[in-house]
């Protein structure tokens, strides 16, 4: 397989085929908590995009330098990953708060959710720790696989939370059963887009 | 007197505040995972598990952590019994490890868990402690069980517990795939909240 090609599937497949929301329900809350509105919805996305890239990384190099060559991998990576994510974001934090207010004030209130938000784990968790990975590709990923695998998770999720949201937009002046209000017929909403989202299912031998 | 307390402690986690029908926290393992009612067996108790451990080490301890630094504490507590639990697992049930998959570091971002630490073990004794993490586990459990087995009956026609199918659906009825598919999940969970809703309604007009 060349190589471009294989950092093509990569892509596609964190972005498309195994979408991290509507495929595998990583990270539903944001999607049920923020995607009422579109401007928000942009917001969280670039968040999680920015927080996921650096949290990759960190947790690449943590995995690849330090925990495999001490061989603790298998007994410390689940509270060295977290620990590397809650401090990067509580770092991010306060680096944009001095540099740039008015990033801040665009993607401030999304930071602190993000610690706790599944997508970020799990994507450095695939991507740096062999044996999670579901996609059916060889898993031997380098910094840039993995760097590439994040960003198509994050930009898969940035596309669901804003398709979502425009959707919801529309709902609040639609008839809705009364038990279907609010959360249920969001649900109901998310089972058809999934059932969309399958469509890609075995699409370039994924 | 110290009794009852023990019992409402519990019956709060498992019907009034149920964490996934009414708080709407962690539903994303919830969803996910609900495909196999085994699989919620499992789930169930690796998160009760944690969720009860960690509710009582903190409930111990809460005189001896510093205010500022409470949630990295409470991570590592959690992180050390999600990290037990994901050994014991791949150990003792490989199958099982490899169909729940990444959901088991998962566990660490839960928000369930983290919630019931900040919000009720912290300042709660350990008796207490114990009763909401048993209850708020078996409240999860129950959600699970019951998707599981909607989800796996409908969806393949019959039930199959540890290799021994103990439910069957007769022939003519034709199973829909979808429901042990991904949409499956959301309209199943959809329709579960609608008819809660429904029947709270119900009860309010009386």
């Amino acid at each position: 397989m060349n190589e471009a090609y294989r950092y093509f599937l990569i892509f596609l497949g964190a972005l498309l085929i195994y979408n991290i929301l509507l495929i595998r329900f990583i990270a539903l809350c944001p999607l049920i908590g923020v995607s009422t509105q579109v401007e928000t919805s942009i917001g969280m996305a670039m968040s999680v995009l920015f927080v996921m890239t650096m949290a990759t990384t960190a947790s690449w190099v943590a995995w690849n330098y330090i925990l495999e060559p001490l061989g603790v991998g298998e007994f410390l990576y689940i509270p060295v990953f977290i620990l590397i994510i809650a401090s990067l974001v509580q770092f991010t934090e306060m680096f944009i708060k001095k540099v740039s207010p008015p990033l801040y004030r665009a993607m401030g209130i999304y930071l602190p959710l993000i610690t706790t938000n599944c997508a970020v784990l799990a994507a450095a968790t695939e991507s740096v720790k062999p044996g999670f990975l579901k996609l059916n590709i060889p898993y031997n990923f380098s910094l840039p696989e993995a760097l590439i695998y994040t960003i198509g998770v994050a930009l898969g999720f940035g596309l669901v939370l804003i398709i979502f949201a425009c959707i919801r937009e529309r709902l609040e002046t639609s008839p809705i059963p009364h038990s279907f209000k609010g959360a249920p017929i969001a649900f109901i909403i998310a089972a058809l887009l999934s059932l969309a989202f399958m469509g890609f299912a075995n699409l370039l031998g994924l | 007197m110290e009794e009852t307390t023990f019992w409402y402690e519990f019956k709060k986690g498992f019907i009034i505040e149920n964490p996934l029908m009414v708080l709407m926290v962690g539903l994303c393992s919830s969803l996910a995972i609900s495909n196999r009612l085994e699989n919620g067996i499992f789930m169930g108790i690796s998160l009760t598990f944690v969720l009860v451990m960690s509710n009582i080490i903190i409930a111990a301890i809460r005189r001896w952590i510093p205010d500022q630094i409470r949630i990295p504490i409470f991570i590592i507590v959690i992180a050390s019994f999600v990290t037990i639990v994901d050994l014991a697992l791949k150990a003792y049930f490989p199958p099982v490890y490899d169909r729940l998959g990444v959901w088991i570091p998962l566990i660490v971002v839960n928000c369930i868990v983290l919630a019931r630490a900040e919000g009720y073990a912290y300042k709660a004794t350990v008796k207490n402690a114990l009763a909401d993490g048993l209850g708020m586990g078996a409240g999860y459990t129950c959600v699970l069980l019951i998707m599981g087995f909607i989800r796996e009956l409908l969806g393949t026609g019959k039930l199959v517990l540890f290799d021994v199918t103990i439910l069957k659906i007769a022939p003519p009825y034709n199973p829909p795939a979808i429901f042990i598919l991904f949409p499956g999940a959301f309209l199943t969970f959809a329709c579960l909240m609608a008819l809660l809703n429904r029947y709270k309604a119900r009860k309010v007009e009386q």
